[in-house]
């Protein structure tokens, strides 16, 4: 029997029982839809989280103070106050050239922000000059402050574009002047308000959402030296050190350098006693790409578990299917089919069936993305459809037409022609 | 010719029901069936003529004995082998038609060519078979838009395409009315007439008096071989408006 033949004679059977080949695929189409929709998203999350990570910056080693530890005792949530402006300038001398750029940061905390008559609350962080060369963030207008402001605390202040346009409307805030106040005192009567004017010299780019809820573009710069001793008064006290390593393949190098340079300076021998810790940007991506690919790989296994339900649904009709044929199967085997023409005509059968499940579960899995990017919450989750994910999709598909058909039809073809004849 | 077309020498076929009963279906029968014979299989149910008609068609094999068909040993062949002989030589029509439902007359007939022979000639062939039967307008009817007749030569058709050496017949007319069933009768005979071997099993002694030649079986035996003197033509019944079976 030619191959076209069986083809032809699967296909014929598929369309005499529409409704129930139609509902046999449905299995398949279920799971092979959700094992692309899912995995889209898996690949979407994990291609967000990369890219948010990206955005802060690339090629970025992160020094922080270590938690105070004693004896191996570790205090709850505090952390020495050892890092300093000093520690982020002694980096650039001494690594020089071997590091593209870095910066220095303190937090100054929540203020209220007053400006052209527009009340706002907002984060304030102390940076040093190079901010905007580490953080690979662009001003869209005006200049970043130099490091001659952070030599005379100057208040000046660069602000992000959603705050710009919350104080400022469509009008251009670069040269206007915002007031940072903060209460103190009691409550009631006592209560008094220091203000501190800082003029606007620049607004930063717009960069978009973290990803984790909160927005990058809603905050006012200063300079560090200015945050240090107007707004906090911790003074050189510096939260972090953002080193920016020339390319990715430096990361490793400039870490041990930046780590051995700030060992040198506190004077500890012992990199495991140090009060500092150093993180790779390279080790965060690969750990948070290690766990968003579990979780693809689980949500693709989800998907995974509906298609082996629909495989055993195809198996099950496909049973159905021999039983009820019994007759014919007597018949072609009296004309002259050979056991192989037999098991072919309904394997090709099942295959067709998950074959064109597979298909039409691969446009439904798309649709259901194209459904996905429709909901706001989700509409800045890049789902991803790969060809990889399609070609694994249709190649199971038509696996577990292979595996749960082969039963059916080595039963169909063992049948004796004539207890299949005289079948009822 | 002197070869036959069927030689059967001490066949022999037991059936096990259960664990313990046996029964010898067939009980070493010897049959020489020659080219252009009409052969009538009779006998009672349990003499053994279904198993005899297995046997000759190659659905099942013999546990004992030696048959030849068309010149080839068929002894314990495979079933693949003997899907091939089937094909090749042996034309089945049974009792109950037996045509897939969902192939239109045509298909239906073009089935064996399907499992061997030249797709090219596929159609032509099966539209001369069809022709040959006096169906060829109703080439695109589905089984369910055919008479009972009507349905039975479709089946004659298709046991004719692949011009096997044997027609076997199970009861052809049994669903028949006996204006149909001289109908059939007649294209058998015209067939045979045209230089077919026909065999057929039937249980109605009106039928097997058209055939050129009569078996009886009994308890797994030939008990009776002889030839009819003057076969009956069923065209001339058909004439005088008599059925076959009246």
């Amino acid at each position: 029997m030619k191959l076209y033949d069986s083809f032809r004679s699967a296909l014929q059977s598929l369309v005499v029982n529409k409704l129930r080949s139609a509902l046999t695929m449905l299995g398949v189409i279920i799971g092979v839809a959700s094992v692309i929709a899912m995995v889209a998203v898996g690949n979407g999350a994990s291609q967000q989280v990369q890219s948010t990570i990206l955005s802060l910056g690339s090629n970025l080693i992160t020094v922080m103070p270590a938690n105070l530890s004693d004896q191996g005792l570790r205090g709850a949530g505090a952390q020495a106050a050892n890092l300093t402006l000093d520690d982020m300038r002694a980096i650039q001398t001494q690594l020089g050239s071997t590091i593209a750029a870095s910066h220095a940061e303190q937090g100054a905390g929540r203020w209220q922000v007053t400006a052209s008559g527009q009340n706002w609350n907002t984060n304030v962080n102390g940076v040093s000059e190079d901010y905007p060369i580490v953080r690979d963030w662009p001003l869209q207008s005006g200049d970043f402050f130099s490091g001659s402001d952070l030599t005379v605390n100057a208040q000046v202040a660069v602000i992000g574009s959603t705050t710009a346009t919350n104080l400022f409307g469509e009008g251009d805030a670069v040269g206007q002047t915002l007031q940072l106040r903060q209460a103190f005192g009691g409550g009631g009567k006592d209560q008094r308000a220091r203000i501190l004017n800082f003029k606007i010299v620049g607004v930063l780019a717009t960069k978009g959402s973290t990803g984790f809820g909160q927005s990058r573009d809603d905050q006012i710069l200063v300079p560090i030296t200015t945050a240090q001793r107007v707004l906090t008064g911790r003074l050189n006290v510096v939260n972090t050190i953002v080193i920016k390593a020339t390319s990715s393949d430096a990361m490793t190098d400039t870490t041990l350098d930046v780590t051995n340079v700030l060992l040198q300076r506190h004077n500890i021998s012992d990199p495991a006693s140090a009060d500092f810790s150093v993180t790779n940007q390279n080790d965060t991506l690969a750990a948070l790409g290690a766990v968003t690919g579990t979780f693809t790989l689980l949500l693709g296994a989800i998907g995974g578990i509906s298609l082996l339900v629909g495989g055993i649904g195809i198996m099950n009709i496909m049973l159905v299917s021999v039983n009820e044929r019994t007759r014919e199967i007597g018949i072609r085997k009296a004309v002259g089919a050979r056991r192989g023409d037999i098991l072919n005509q309904f394997l090709i059968e099942a295959i067709a069936l998950t074959g064109f499940g597979g298909v039409i579960g691969i446009l439904l899995g798309w649709a259901i993305t194209e459904v996905v990017h429709r909901i706001p919450q989700a509409a800045s989750l890049p789902l991803l459809i790969t060809s990889g994910t399609v070609i694994i999709a249709v190649g199971v598909s038509v696996a577990i037409g292979v595996v749960f058909g082969l039963y059916p039809a080595m039963r169909a073809a063992r049948l004796h022609p004539i207890q299949a004849l005289r079948y009822e | 010719m002197n070869e036959s077309v069927v030689q059967l020498r001490g066949i022999t076929k037991t059936y096990r029901i259960g664990r313990e009963i046996t029964v010898n279906a067939l009980r070493g029968v010897d049959l020489d069936v020659r080219p252009a014979e009409f052969l009538a299989i009779m006998g009672p149910s349990g003499s053994g003529k279904s198993t005899l008609m297995n046997v000759l068609g190659c659905l099942d094999v013999a546990d004992g004995g030696t048959y030849v068909l068309a010149g080839e040993n068929v002894n314990k062949l495979s079933d693949d082998k003997l899907a091939s002989i089937r094909n090749k030589h042996v034309g089945f029509v049974f009792q109950t038609y037996n045509l897939l439902s969902r192939l239109n007359a045509i298909e239906n007939v073009e089935l064996p060519l399907i499992y061997g022979g030249d797709r090219k000639q596929r159609r032509e062939r099966a539209l001369a078979a069809l022709e040959q039967v006096g169906l060829g307008d109703r080439i695109h009817h589905r089984p369910s838009e055919l008479s009972g007749g009507q349905q039975q030569r479709v089946a004659i058709a298709r046991a004719l395409l692949n011009d096997p050496s044997m027609i076997l017949a199970d009861e052809p007319t049994g669903n028949l009315d006996s204006r149909s069933s001289a109908e059939i009768l007649s294209i058998f005979q015209r067939l045979n007439d045209l230089g077919k071997t026909v065999v057929m099993v039937t249980h109605e002694p009106d039928v097997a008096a058209h055939c050129k030649r009569v078996v009886r079986m009994r308890d797994g035996l030939i008990a009776h071989d002889e030839l009819v003197p003057r076969p009956r033509r069923a065209e001339d019944e058909i004439a005088l408006g008599i059925g076959a079976a009246e």
